[in-house]
């Protein structure tokens, strides 16, 4: 906090309107395990925040009170659950609330208790299309924070059956996965909104999906091989379709050697092959590759994908030498 | 890989000074932790517990200010008509305190749990403790999803909560206060495509709350007949979480982050947990958490950021499930040497047993 913000509000002890209310402070014990030396501000908005919970009050001033406790420290989930109860016991109106929150949010993104008096508000007053934007500019400030994804997941699952609400949202989380191709929750998204949370109107014909769904993924890949967010999203297609992963056979192999610099632009939509300048091998084709193998689960497939592992083991991932290792040893067993 | 890794000094005793440092007065800048000081505390003393400061020689622990500490932790807990458990600190206690707790000044599933470990680090009997009030309390909190609320009647719910409450209940050895099955399908709900789990229905899979998911399905008492995961879902956990180990050592907590040491604990517990540890690559992890270390004691979350008890805690849990080795003479063999963990209560194996005989009470002689 600056010194600004310091001088320029009083005391609660300072103010006329609070000299009826008399502060209660804090029990604590003589010898206190980690003891906060509390501002000045704080152990006064405290001292009043307990009196005020002790007599029961709801009021104006309570509302006020609760704002200035929650700026000083926006954990105080009490300050909170007070607050939000103050806001039903005098029909406030939530919309100002919310508005409010619109500062705070951005202010506390990486506070639980911001987050989750957001969603009560929401429960109530049902007005969910407006968040859409809000969500969005909360993303710009941080594109992948977990409360902000979290809370956009719960939105819409809550106004499941609400088709303006879900009408861009694929839309949406296109453009977000084309601003950044590695932001892992941004494909999260894209999964639940297409397959996570249920079948839609109008997106009835699976097949079609699935097909949509693996030629944009496989052109995310294409464009930047070494992106373990798409080809975990790919596998997350073909095991919620219960799809074979020797289905990518043909589209997987090119990405498992070096480049060939005699490659020509082609469009393929079906095996779009890696972008001119891309690094290969790509470790996630080569694990691909080798799980394709395995599933095939004759001795010769299983050889091949001991090879697989061999490289990434001893070349390519070397950090995860053991479990590559472990997985030959799994699959040879398996097979003998 | 691991040849030409040479490891600094483990700065142990740092690390135990910075753990004292932070059990006496916090800045006022730290004013947001108000409503969670009993989980610094945990941490804290959890720290001078892996070190092995704590409980080598009753005069030392008392020289650490044991009695004291003992004196504040039970101050905290609290009877009311929702059962009974532990506050985060007396925040809300009014002066002079009331007997019972208002609806404002509840006990906290999440600082219970921390209560009842830092308690058994401090080799506690749990005299004082009210089983019966525990129980009510988880039976408060449980909602009809099988999750889990913070507090009695109010605050978020998410897994973490429904960790605390099954950790409760194995320490207690009494199951009664909760409803395993709607929990357990809770847990399983949260489960992603990626193999790991998120904090909440549809949420993206994360390091914590994978681990959080794993340890409460391994606590739950049925587990020990079946094994609450299908062999091709432990497969896939177990990809997801290998994946995690980046290529500085440290592990991230989401598909393509940086290294964050508190992850090196949540994805190593786990791949504990599914009895996996022996794939982890101990070397560079360690060298990854030694980089981290601050100057003048504590661990940060990667190297060149500021240490904080959280981090500091988790790196020395996660090094005694992956102690690194082979250490050559000058990488100073015994400054890296630590206890065994329980991955699944998360602390020393010898505290675990400690909680579990005497919190559920078999340990008392009559
Ligand atoms: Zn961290």
């Amino acid at each position: 906090m600056n010194t600004e913000q310091k001088q320029e509000k009083l005391l609660f002890a300072e103010r006329p309107e609070w000299s009826d209310v008399d502060p209660i402070p804090q029990y604590e014990t003589s010898t206190p395990i980690a003891p906060i030396l509390y501002t000045p501000q704080y152990k006064d908005a405290t001292d009043y925040f307990r009196a005020i919970v002790k007599s029961g009050e709801r009021s104006e001033r309570v509302l006020q009170l609760t704002e200035e406790l929650i700026r000083l420290n926006p954990a105080h989930y009490t300050a909170w659950q007070y607050r939000y109860e103050t806001l039903l016991a005098l029909s406030s109106s939530l919309q100002t609330e919310l508005e409010l929150m619109n500062e705070l949010a951005i202010k506390y993104l990486k506070t639980y208790q911001v987050w989750h008096h957001r969603r009560l508000l929401i429960t109530l007053l049902r007005t969910p299309q407006p968040e859409l934007q809000f969500i969005e500019t909360c993303l710009r400030v941080d594109s992948k924070n977990y409360h902000t994804w979290s809370y956009r997941q719960w939105l819409l699952s809550h106004f499941v059956d609400d088709d303006d609400l879900w009408r861009g949202e694929l839309e949406f989380i296109e453009n977000v996965i084309g601003d950044d191709v590695r932001n892992n929750s941004a494909w999260h998204h894209r999964y639940f909104v297409v397959f996570g949370c249920g079948v839609r109107s109008g997106s009835e014909d699976r097949a079609r999906i699935v097909r949509r769904e693996l030629i944009f993924t496989k052109q995310n890949i294409s464009l930047a091989p070494n992106n373990p967010s798409a080809w975990n999203y790919l596998r997350g297609i073909l095991d919620y379709n219960r799809l074979p992963y020797s289905l990518c056979t043909r589209f997987v192999k090119p990405y498992t050697l070096p480049l060939d610099p005699n490659t020509v632009d082609i469009v393929d939509l079906e095996n779009p092959p890696p972008s001119r300048g891309a690094e290969l091998p790509c470790v996630y084709a080569i694990e691909f590759l080798a799980d394709i193998h395995e599933k095939a689960g004759d001795k010769d497939n299983i050889l091949k994908g001991v090879d697989l592992w061999k490289s990434l083991a001893n070349e390519h991932d070397t950090i995860r030498k053991k479990y590559w290792e472990h997985r030959i040893r799994e699959a040879l067993q398996s097979a003998t | 890989m691991e040849d030409g890794i040479r490891l600094p000094c483990f700065n142990r005793a740092g690390h135990v000074a910075h753990a004292k440092r932070c059990m006496s007065a916090l800045p006022a800048s730290q004013t947001d932790i108000d409503a969670s000081r009993l989980a610094l505390a945990f941490y804290n003393i959890g720290i001078l517990d892996l070190l092995g400061v704590m409980n080598d020689g009753d005069t030392i622990s008392r020289q650490n200010g044991k009695d004291e500490w003992l004196e504040w932790l039970w101050a905290q807990q609290t009877q009311g008509k929702y059962g009974s458990g532990f506050r985060p600190s007396p925040f809300m206690l009014l002066h002079p305190p009331a007997e019972e707790f208002s609806d404002y000044n509840t006990p906290h599933i999440i600082m219970t749990y921390t209560a009842l470990l830092a308690l058994s680090i401090l080799r506690d009997d749990f005299a004082k403790l009210d089983r019966s009030g525990l129980i009510r309390l988880l039976r408060a909190c449980q909602r009809d999803d099988g999750s889990f609320t913070t507090t009695p009647g109010g605050g978020e719910s998410d897994l973490r909560t429904l960790y605390c409450a099954f950790a409760i209940s194995a320490m207690l050895d009494d199951w009664s206060g909760v409803d395993v099955e709607r929990a357990k399908s809770f847990v399983t709900s949260c489960r992603t495509y990626e193999g790991g789990y998120g904090q909440d229905l549809f949420c993206e899979a994360q390091g914590g709350t994978t681990y959080i998911a794993l340890a409460s399905l391994y606590l739950a008492p049925s587990s020990s007949e079946t094994d609450p995961l299908t062999l091709e879902e432990k497969r896939q956990t177990v990809k997801w979480l290998m994946s995690t180990q980046t290529s500085s050592g440290g592990f991230c907590g989401r598909t393509g982050k940086v290294g964050d040491s508190c992850y090196c604990f949540w994805c190593g517990a786990s791949l504990k947990i599914l009895k996996m540890d022996h794939l982890v690559e101990t070397k560079t992890l360690a060298s990854f958490l030694a980089d981290s270390q601050f100057k003048f004691g504590g661990i940060a979350k990667c190297p060149g950021e500021h240490p904080d008890p959280y981090h500091t805690y988790l790196s020395i849990a996660a090094l005694c499930m992956y102690p690194p080795s082979p250490l050559a003479a000058d990488e100073k063999p015994d400054s890296w040497e630590f206890p065994e963990l329980d991955p699944l209560l998360n602390a020393r194996v010898d505290t675990a047993e400690w909680a579990r005989k005497y919190i559920s009470g078999k340990g008392h002689r009559t």
